[in-house]
């Protein structure tokens, strides 16, 4: 009987640690991009993965970073401790602890304060940085390995070699070093699985274009997990596994063996592995000079900051390789991240892809540049209409050429709603608990609550704000998640019923699930413009406006609208769709009467972005 | 005598503001086995520190063969240290260790294997080549780091208590394999250790050191029998230290009892300090002694009896072939030849100045 109960309990803690991974393995094997529908076993997405030219490129990012800096911190850290011995011990374990403090200390303070540091000596946030980073946080970890060895070394061998003629760093070289060597490698190993694994100090110090493998995956679970991702993961898991057995296995056969034939083994180690070690830091070291040399900002620089998925990634490619300009294209999740980027460090990009409010809040800033209209003469395609409704954010049309335009509205599935859908009111509906999806994003969460009582979606009476505030709180309970980009996925995979979503998602995901439709609710809602916009610090303005020129080439305006399906304002390139029902969908360029409804959201001021910002918060707290 | 090889000059150090050497001054001859003697922390070890390059005295300097090699580094100086761990190279074999002196220099491989074939014959081990140190046992560690020094062929060996870490009869076996080594290759050993006995049984010459200063230097047998003051005395074997009174030339009284001596020209009624040692203190039944005395304790130690005499208000320390059982009423008589009498210092700092004037 107890043995049972026994047995049971070990069943459910093995179902508790191991079932998350489980599942992460058996989705990245999922034909279906939905986590609750089972669609065939493939190995599509460990394909994709090794095609994705930005993972893999975070990868090798990785693992340079994780080499270079960990043969760094271990020269260092076991040159260090060398001199520690020669310090008198109360010296020494003052120094000791001094050393220990990038490893105690909290990952974000030891981040943040390289960051600032970085920042105030006016180096170039990138590949350099984030090695400079890692090799601080790796020495303290060889030291910690060095150290108790180092104190256990006679240090009459060092003499007795200098004695028999050996010049100081031959004696250090013959005589330490081969003794220490056991404690340097494990060490170095322990840098090296610190730096891979490191996360926070990595972010805090990357700056922009340039990813490691976590910060990478950060970027993609924040956008909505891909099935790559679940692949990437299950494979890092199955590396980790192999490579804890191999050492578990290896320590084993040591133990067992005697003393004698250990000693030889270490010895072999030790003279073939230190020339090996040798000639491999001499590889790495050219290595990162090399793309050290890559990494570090180039005349002919383009630094791009844009929505996730909001671009064709062969159009990159194609501007590339037609204009010679190096592309750094990073992505935001929400337009406030994008904001607290560019107050950070107002020159880290050159050119961006904000909405249309938040483009009258940079203009108001001063933190845009006035467009060289005659860089870009493609600008011509662009719909008379879409140029006019761009001056309620940007008057003469001087900073901004749209990119994108849509509404939002309600995305549903025909299966789960079996009314018709008309207004936002069905998504305070209790039927529908659990099964609904809101946009986590101020403004177009406020949006639906405003819109649904009739009151301007740009308003800022503090009264019809804590009305929309009261509403939202109500609502918490039927809502499923506050999403981003997930909300195509989910409904995709029929997770929802319904979704607030950006209409430009609608084509893509009535591709993949028929059973969806979307609605302009007749309270009226948000046209919205993604426009292009030049930093005001900009350190490539001219490739800024030949990338905008680029965009606007009908073939180029067409291939992205293939590729992320929103609205494309360039007339040219809209009629190049050759599918009708797309080139007149409602959908995409919704009549007169929907437009008629909808109105454009406009930046409300510091003291407007407070009170939603307050607001919201209490939302999301649900109104304690 | 035979030439001098290395000269100490007013060498003075100091750790860490401790004062360990204070204006030594010694010379050391071609050919000789010196010992370094005396309690740690007397300055031996660093003596032969500072003669090996490994630490620079704050003032002094230091000669080799008439040079100046006071600021000389470890590895440009003719002369070879074997440690007191040895100090072996753990990851090399007993073959590699002794020619790694040898491949700095660019041997040629026929003399390097020469070389280690002979110091291993040398050294009783012949067909280790190719063991590791940590198979060796303590001595036969040790012998390989003589090994790996004297293949160098220096003009000097310095030897830091290389028997300290062996047990006893080892040690003994050690000390004549030394002798032997040093009479083999005709150079100069110098020696440091705490042990008398080894000192007393290897050395031509030894140095008696305490708290920095030489005490006394000389042959083993002037420095047994002849101690200069209480410390060497009582370093040096078993002794009875006894206040005493110099009552006038070849005249003391020691423990109010009058006692010809050889000594002279201490001055009249001055206060002196005696040694005699246990084996020169006669026991004699009672009347036919000078100070009557009880044996208080009585154990065999072999060669001899040890025992104790309540004499005159003083236990005194007796070695003798014949057994007096505890109880016994004795007298005690010393041949004046065996007392020595030497100056007593009223204190630390007198004691010093007195050995060095």
């Amino acid at each position: 009987m107890r043995s049972k109960i026994e047995k049971i309990y070990m069943g459910i803690i093995f179902i508790f640690m191991y079932a998350p991974i489980a599942t992460l393995i058996v989705l990245s094997f999922n034909g279906s991009k939905s986590r609750a529908r089972w669609g065939g076993f493939t190995f599509n997405w460990y394909i994709r993965l090794f095609q994705d030219d930005k993972i893999i490129n975070a990868l090798a990012n990785t693992l340079i970073i994780a080499l270079v800096s960990t043969i760094a911190a271990t020269i260092i850290g076991t040159l260090t401790c060398v001199g520690l011995m020669g310090l008198k011990r109360r010296s020494r374990t003052i120094i000791m602890g001094i050393t220990n403090i990038p490893m105690i200390n909290a990952d974000i303070v030891t981040g943040i304060s390289l960051m600032l540091l970085f920042k105030v000596l006016h180096f170039e946030t990138g590949f350099v940085t984030v090695l400079l980073a890692h090799i601080t946080f790796n020495i303290p970890y060889v030291m910690l390995a060095v150290m108790p060895r180092m104190k256990t070394i006679n240090p009459n061998v060092y003499e007795a070699a200098m004695d028999l003629g050996a010049k100081p760093l031959y004696a250090f070289r013959k005589t330490v070093l081969p003794d220490l060597m056991p404690a340097v490698l494990s060490g170095a190993l322990m840098a090296f699985t610190m730096s891979i694994d490191d996360f926070i100090i990595t972010y805090f110090t990357k700056g922009s274009g340039f990813d490691t493998l976590s910060t990478k995956i950060y970027n993609e679970v924040k956008r909505g997990i891909q099935p790559e991702i679940y692949a990437l993961s299950s494979i890092i898991f199955v590396v980790v596994i192999v490579l804890l057995l191999a050492s578990a296995g290896f320590k084993n056969r040591q133990i067992s063996e005697k003393k004698i034939a250990l000693f030889r083994m270490e010895r072999r180690l030790t003279r073939k592995h230190v020339a090996v070690f040798a000639v491999l830091s001499a590889c790495i070291v050219l290595l990162a000079m090399y793309f050290g040399g890559v990494f570090a900002r180039k005349k002919n620089q383009l630094f791009v900051y844009n929505a996730g998925e909001y671009i064709d990634p062969e159009v990159i490619e194609m501007f590339e390789e037609e204009t010679g300009i190096d592309v750094i294209y990073d992505e935001f999740e929400t337009l406030e991240i994008m904001y607290a980027k560019m107050v950070q460090n107002d020159a880290a990009y050159d050119v961006i892809c904000p909405s249309d409010y938040m483009i009258a809040k940079l203009i108001s800033k001063d933190m845009l540049r006035e467009l060289d209209l005659n860089e870009i003469p493609n600008r011509k395609y662009i719909g008379e209409q879409y140029l006019r409704s761009s001056e309620a954010f940007d008057p003469g049309n001087k900073y901004s050429v749209p990119y994108t335009w849509g509404t939002v509205g309600i995305l549903y599935n025909r299966n789960m709603v079996k009314e018709p859908v008309k207004s936002w009111d069905i998504l305070w509906d209790e039927k529908y608990s659990g099964q609904i999806l809101m946009q986590d994003s101020i403004r177009d969460a406020f949006m639906v609550a405003l819109a649904r009582r009739g009151y301007s979606i740009n308003t800022t009476d503090p009264e019809e704000l804590k009305e929309a505030a009261d509403d939202l709180i109500a609502q918490r309970p039927l809502v499923q998640a506050y999403v981003i980009d997930q909300a195509r996925d989910k409904m995709i995979g029929e997770e929802a019923a319904l979704a607030v979503i950006y209409s430009g998602e609608v084509i893509y995901t009535q591709r993949e699930n028929k059973n969806l439709e979307y609605c302009v609710p007749e309270e009226g809602s948000n046209v919205w413009i993604d426009a292009w916009v030049v930093t005001k610090h900009a350190r490539n303005p001219e490739a800024a406006m030949k990338w905008i020129d680029f965009l606007c080439r009908p073939d180029i305006a067409l291939m992205n609208f293939d590729f992320i399906t929103y609205s494309t304002p360039n007339t040219a390139a809209r009629e190049m769709i050759e599918e009708e029902d797309i080139r007149n969908s409602e959908v995409a360029y919704p009549g007169e009467d929907v437009l008629k409804r909808c109105s454009t959201y406009v930046y409300l001021g510091e003291d407007g972005d407070t009170l939603y910002s307050d607001m919201w918060k209490k939302v999301k707290s649900g109104g304690s | 005598m035979s030439k001098e090889l290395i000269r100490l000059e007013n060498i003075t150090k100091s750790f860490d503001g401790e004062m360990i050497l204070d204006d030594l001054n010694l010379t050391i001859h071609e050919n000789e086995f010196v010992t370094l003697l005396g309690p740690s922390g007397c300055g031996k070890t660093t003596t032969l520190r500072i003669i090996g390059g490994f630490e620079r005295p704050d003032k002094g300097r230091v000669f080799f063969d008439g040079m100046d090699i006071t600021a000389l580094a470890p590895n440009k100086r003719a002369l070879n240290t074997v440690f007191q761990k040895y100090a072996l190279f753990t990851h090399m074999d007993i073959a590699e260790n002794i020619a790694f002196g040898l491949k700095i220099k660019n041997k040629s491989r026929e003399y390097i294997e020469d070389k280690i074939k002979y110091a291993l014959k040398l050294v009783n081990l012949e067909g280790y080549e190719h063991r590791m140190p940590d198979s060796l046992s303590g001595g036969q560690q040790q012998r390989v780091a003589i090994a790996r020094a004297i293949v160098n062929e220096p003009k000097v060996l310095l030897l830091d208590e290389p028997l300290g870490a062996l047990d006893l009869k080892l040690r003994q076996d050690m000390q004549y394999e030394l002798i032997r080594l040093k009479n083999e290759l005709g150079i100069t050993f110098i020696y440091v250790t705490h042990d008398q006995e080894e000192a007393l049984t290897m050395s031509d010459h030894i140095v008696v050191m305490n708290q920095g200063y030489i005490q006394q230097e000389g042959s083993p047998e002037d420095i047994y029998n002849e101690p200069e003051n209480a410390f060497v005395a009582d370093f040096i074997g078993d002794s009875n230290i006894i206040h005493a009174t110099m009552v006038r030339d070849e005249l003391v009284n020691i423990l109010d009892t009058d006692f010809v001596c050889v000594d002279k020209d201490f001055g009249e009624n001055k206060p002196v300090d005696v040694v005699i040692r246990p084996e020169d203190v006669e026991l004699v039944p009672r009347g036919e002694g000078t100070l009557a005395g009880e044996v208080t304790n009585a154990i065999f130690k072999g060669v001899h009896y040890e025992m104790e005499v309540q004499a005159g208000g003083f236990e005194w320390l007796v070695h003798s072939t014949r057994l007096f059982e505890t109880g016994t009423r004795v007298d005690i008589k010393v041949d004046p030849f065996n007392i020595q009498v030497m100056n007593r210092p009223e204190s630390e700092d007198e004691e010093v100045l007195v050995i060095d004037g």
